[in-house]
């Protein structure tokens, strides 16, 4: 996967979250907001991977759950779950996280390839992996979040 | 970039003119430049000339065949309209270094000033070289990033060609050529030091990169434009005032929308309105308490509908943007198959959503294609028919009831049901047993029947795989519905209704399996609740599906949370043990969707939905509820695909089409007096139902009166009047049935409303037989009396009937005789004693024939014949068409008889001969009618 942000010197702010106790971080010019509105209605027959739709001020917008985006078991909101709202190429999509932590400013130059030893799916999703103070961030490429989440639409469709 | 701006970078051409003008050779320059700097890179500059110039292009094409229509007489005034658009297309291109656009436009308008100034006379292959040459430009202006890569070579040379059969057409615009070439270099030089600063963002291929000197001999003629720079400024200033809408978008003409200024003014006004009414509103909250607050909201409520109903004003669009494309399409098309038709078009300003503008020219376009194609005959054959050698298609648009109505005709071949038929059994879209029993009406629709196409051999005019099925599809997926109607030799006509627009729409909103959901108002027939105690009667199962026993019809019934997979969370609990039912009925289908519980009536917005969902067919999109949360809205063909209800109606059409042959079916309204005594009313005597309270109905002078409307309505009571079962406890609402006789209201006391059917009557008239009560029919298994409403009125009021028998001026030299054919003895009796208690005399008659031969010897005492239609030896149809055949019998007046009121036989019965049509149950009018017609 190559990627221009991550061949130059630059530095860029991740937002990082937890799912299923590890913590991830997606570029912050990708994240609209966060919220926790958990006005969430079902929707029937949709991929596993939807969780529902919920309004965002007038707009309608489909949330996803990162658990089963990353080949995980669904998991029980909580007092810390939040969504994330992302954009990416014009189509504006929640994330379902168990929980946000800090933003960090990551330099390009210390982003490490991801490792060997991911599940297919978390591998495709995952950009980089950089090392924490308090331990590894997996970065996510929102391009293969979008279009992983799109597959298992048609799949279901 | 702001106009002002440009206007100053324009000018600074201008100025720089002269200097240039000194620099030499002109020519040489100007390439360099152009190869240098490329295409100018201002994307909003770009995208307005797209905009502008698409708008100039499509007036174009009806323009120029209005030109060939005229002939001779050339309309000055009309090519000059359309020189100057091009003429502005030209200068813009030449503008914005779009060498090809430019060029092409260059040339077309060669062609029009030599029309223009008589030089030309215009014929068909010019026209159509025009009108290939406006289409390429549309084209190049659509798709404007890559117009400089395309070969346009071979459409200038035949339009240069047409220009020189008159040399001295394009001389004057050489001579200055040089000048123009100074000047239009100017404004391309400009570039290299531009006055605002260009997108940063790298910009696509660029056509520029290889030299133009090798891959332009059009070159030169671009320098000609002369008016280049003089008609820019205008141009570009125009294209300014546009709304701004985002850059880079590939179609800019599909993001902007043109309002009324009037329209945006009003806009203005409201929301200035509803910042008033917000301070106000702020103001009654700061103060707390309710005071002024209901003053407040009502001011917020109507400020909000009247902006809710002016923005919806700035998107509609006269249906004329998509008609205007078809005289060129009847044009083509016509004159490619060898025949001969006319367009009329009627109805342009009718004003649609754009989406559906938008949407509708598809599936507009492959109508009026398969008109020509499959409609309108050959001249030739057409002459053979008698009908006039050029056939017409007429396009014609009007608002009907809050919607919009489209109807493409053709007075062509028609369609033959018998054909489609035929076809379709073939096809194996239809059984053989289910052609047998299909109308006429139902065969025509079959031609929306996916895989199904009319034409004998598949053209490439209309047969591209796009069938009628797709057409349809479109149009309800529009929230449209279409139907065709069609008669052999005479032509055919296809009927669209459009909702006005589809961004808000009238929806009633239900639930299930603690979701809700909202169903457009458009699909939904009624509703239906079918108490928990008559579900076990009502809904049943055959071969394998549910369905609902509606008066009398089978429906087939689709269970939302079953169709939907929906899980109930493990506490939910039904509101009640009754089930809910929409009747959604889609064009041909018509199904019972059964959903928890039903709520309100509300006007929602669409949304769209993300990606990840839009897909799903059974859904047409979403809203957002008075409670903040997310409804989807269910699409009632999409989830009748999702349960494969095609099978199951099927099945249930032939259960019925059994049931209708049997014997006569009439249409009765249930209700019982006390839950072991049950009375029927033919429906068709009903007027209407009204619910009331029993409190209501007052005692004045030993009779009951309902005060009702501001009037008085007498009320009967069944058993005042009858030997019925008093009402089992005083209830406290109750129903009156209203119906008229004599002209006056009367309403009857009906506790317990039961249902509307069809039903056979196989009435035993002895057994239960009384004053008032016409006989028996068995309805589930329980005796049911058919009541005598006019005898029931007569016991009660005999004196409104008094008058009637006296008003009878003129012919009293015998009484008025009817000869009344009619095979069922239970129903000749009945009209039998009903007439003759009118003192109208009644000759009986068991069927047509017997009839046709007891007139033969008495033509002369007949003053009306009164018939039934469905007869044995000579039905209803033929005894008139006998009567109407012989001349001592064809003056008289003829009544048919029917069951229901909305029999589809109706026409028929009018071609051969029938005055007038009554119905059986309904006495009073019948009487009327004998005597209105034996007076004439």
């Amino acid at each position: 996967m190559s990627n221009n942000h991550l061949n130059n010197n630059r530095s860029v702010q991740y937002t990082t979250f937890f799912c299923n106790k590890a913590v991830l971080g997606l570029e912050i010019s990708y994240v609209q907001e966060i919220n926790r509105t958990i006005n969430l209605t079902r929707v029937p027959l949709s991929p596993p991977c939807v969780r529902g739709v919920m309004n965002l001020r007038g707009e309608v917008v489909t949330m996803l759950d990162l658990r089963i985006l990353m080949g995980l078991p669904a998991g029980e909101p909580s007092k810390r779950s939040r969504n994330l709202i992302l954009k990416y190429d014009g189509e504006v999509f929640g994330l379902w996280v168990d929980g946000v932590a800090d933003i960090l400013t990551i330099d390009n130059n210390h982003i490490a390839p991801p490792p060997s030893n991911l599940s297919m799916t978390e591998s495709k999703l995952i950009r980089g992996v950089y090392q924490a103070e308090k331990g590894l961030v997996m970065l996510i490429e929102p391009k293969e979040l979008l279009n992983t989440s799109l597959t298992m639409a048609r799949v279901a469709a | 970039m702001p106009p002002t701006v440009l206007m100053e970078w324009i000018n600074a051409a201008h100025s720089l003119n002269v200097h240039a003008l000194g620099s030499g050779n002109g020519s040489e320059l100007c390439r360099k430049k152009v190869g240098g700097t490329g295409m100018f890179q201002d994307d909003e500059l770009i995208h307005d000339f797209v905009v502008e110039s698409s708008t100039h292009l499509a007036e174009i094409e009806g323009q120029l065949l209005e030109i060939e229509a005229s002939g001779d007489s050339i309309d000055v005034e009309l090519v000059n309209t359309v020189f100057r658009a091009i003429h502005s297309v030209k200068g813009a291109a030449g503008f914005l270094s779009l060498v090809v656009i430019n060029s092409l436009a260059h040339s077309l308008e060669n062609v029009l000033n030599m029309i223009r100034n008589r030089e030309l006379v215009m014929n068909k292959q010019i026209v159509n070289t025009l009108l290939r040459a406006s289409d390429q430009l549309r084209s190049l202006v659509e798709n404007v990033e890559s117009s400089n890569d395309v070969d346009v070579r071979d459409l200038i040379e035949e339009l240069d060609s047409i220009v020189r059969q008159d040399p001295s057409a394009s001389e004057s615009e050489v001579i200055n050529s040089l000048e123009e070439m100074v000047e239009h270099a100017l404004v391309l030089d400009d570039q290299s030091n531009p006055p605002a600063p260009h997108d940063t963002a790298p910009h696509d291929t660029d056509p520029h990169d290889t030299d133009p000197q090798d891959t332009d001999p059009q070159y030169e003629e671009i320098m000609e434009s002369k008016e280049t720079v003089a008609v820019t400024p205008r141009n570009v200033r125009e294209g300014g005032k546009e709304p701004a809408a985002s850059p880079n978008k590939p179609k800019a003409t599909d993001s902007i929308v043109r309002v009324n200024v009037a329209v945006l003014d009003r806009l203005m006004n409201l929301a200035g309105e509803l910042v008033l009414s917000r301070n106000q509103l702020l103001a009654a909250v700061a103060r707390g308490g309710r005071e002024g607050l209901d003053t407040v909201a009502a001011r917020v409520d109507q400020v909000t509908s009247e902006l809710q109903e002016t923005i919806m004003q700035t998107r509609m669009q006269p249906i004329g943007t998509v008609f205007n494309r078809f005289p060129r399409v009847v044009r083509d098309l016509s004159s490619k198959l060898g025949k001969e038709c006319d367009l009329i078009i009627e109805g342009n300003e009718v004003e649609v959503d754009k989406t559906i503008v938008e949407a509708m020219g598809d599936p507009l376009t492959h109508l009026v294609r398969n008109s020509i194609d499959h409609g309108i005959e050959s001249p030739a054959r057409r002459a053979a028919e008698n009908k006039r050698p050029t056939g017409t298609v007429r396009l014609h648009a009007f608002h009907q009831a809050g919607k919009v109505c489209i109807r493409i005709e053709d007075d062509g071949a028609g369609m033959d049901p018998v054909k489609l038929k035929t076809k379709a059994v073939e096809k194996g879209i239809i059984s053989g047993e289910q052609a047998a029993v299909m109308t006429d009406s139902e065969a025509l629709r079959l031609i929306f029947a996916p895989g199904f196409s009319t034409a004998a051999e598949i053209t490439d005019v209309s047969g591209r795989g796009v069938g009628m099925d797709v057409v349809k599809t479109n149009i309800e997926q529009l929230g449209g519905t279409v139907d065709v109607e069609s008669e052999l030799g005479i032509g055919s006509a296809i009927h669209i209704t459009l909702p006005l627009t589809l961004a808000i729409v009238p929806s009633m909103i239900v639930s299930c399996g603690g979701e809700r959901y909202a169903i457009p108002q458009t699909n939904i027939a009624e509703l239906v609740r079918v108490p928990g105690s008559e579900v076990e009667e009502k809904i049943g199962r055959i071969h394998g599906a549910e369905v609902l026993r509606l008066r009398g019809a089978l429906l087939p019934l689709v269970r939302l949370d079953e169709a939907l997979g929906v899980v109930r969370p493990v506490d939910y609990q039904l509101e009640s043990n009754a089930t809910s039912i929409l009747v959604l009925e889609t064009g041909q289908m018509r199904y019972g969707l059964v959903v928890d519980s039903l709520h309100d009536n509300e006007e929602i917005v669409v949304k769209p939905l993300g990606k990840h969902v839009r897909d799903l067919g059974y859904l047409a999109g979403a809203t957002i509820l008075g409670d903040g949360y997310v409804a989807l809205i269910l699409d009632a063909v999409g989830i009748a695909m999702h349960c494969n209800l095609r099978n199951v109606d099927s099945v249930l059409v032939n259960e019925q089409q059994q049931n209708k042959t049997a014997s006569e079916v009439h249409r009765l309204l249930l209700f019982s007096n006390h839950p072991e005594d049950h009375f029927a009313i033919p429906m068709a005597m009903v007027a209407r139902i009204e619910r009331i309270k029993a409190s209501e109905i007052k005692v004045v002078g030993g009779q009951n009166i309902l005060v009702y409307r501001g009037a008085s309505l007498p009320i009967l009571r069944l058993e005042q009047n009858i030997s019925a079962l008093y009402p089992e406890t005083e209830e406290q609402n109750l129903f009156v049935i209203i119906f008229k006789i004599q002209d006056r209201e009367i309403g009857l006391v009906a506790p317990t409303l039961r249902d509307i059917r069809d039903i056979e009557m196989i009435i035993d008239s002895k057994t239960l037989r009384e004053p008032g009560v016409l006989g028996t029919v068995v309805v589930d298994d329980a005796p049911t009396r058919i009541l005598d409403l006019v005898e029931l009125v007569r016991i009660r009021y005999a004196d409104w009937f008094q008058p009637e028998t006296i008003a009878q001026p003129g012919k009293s030299s015998h009484p008025t005789s009817v000869l009344l054919a009619e095979d069922s003895d239970f129903f000749r009796n009945h009209v039998t004693r009903t007439l003759e208690s009118e003192g109208i005399k009644v000759v009986g008659a068991v069927d047509g024939l017997d009839a046709w031969e007891n007139l033969k010897t008495m033509v002369d005492e007949i003053d009306v014949i009164v018939t039934d239609i469905e007869m044995p030896r000579m039905n209803g149809l033929d005894f008139a068409k006998a009567v109407r055949a012989d001349s001592s019998t064809s003056k008289l007046p003829i009544i048919a008889l029917t069951s229901l009121a909305g029999d589809d036989d109706r026409d028929r019965g009018t071609k051969a001969g029938i005055n007038e049509y009554q119905v059986k149950m309904d006495p009073a009018r019948l009487i009327d009618a004998v005597r209105r017609l034996a007076t004439v």
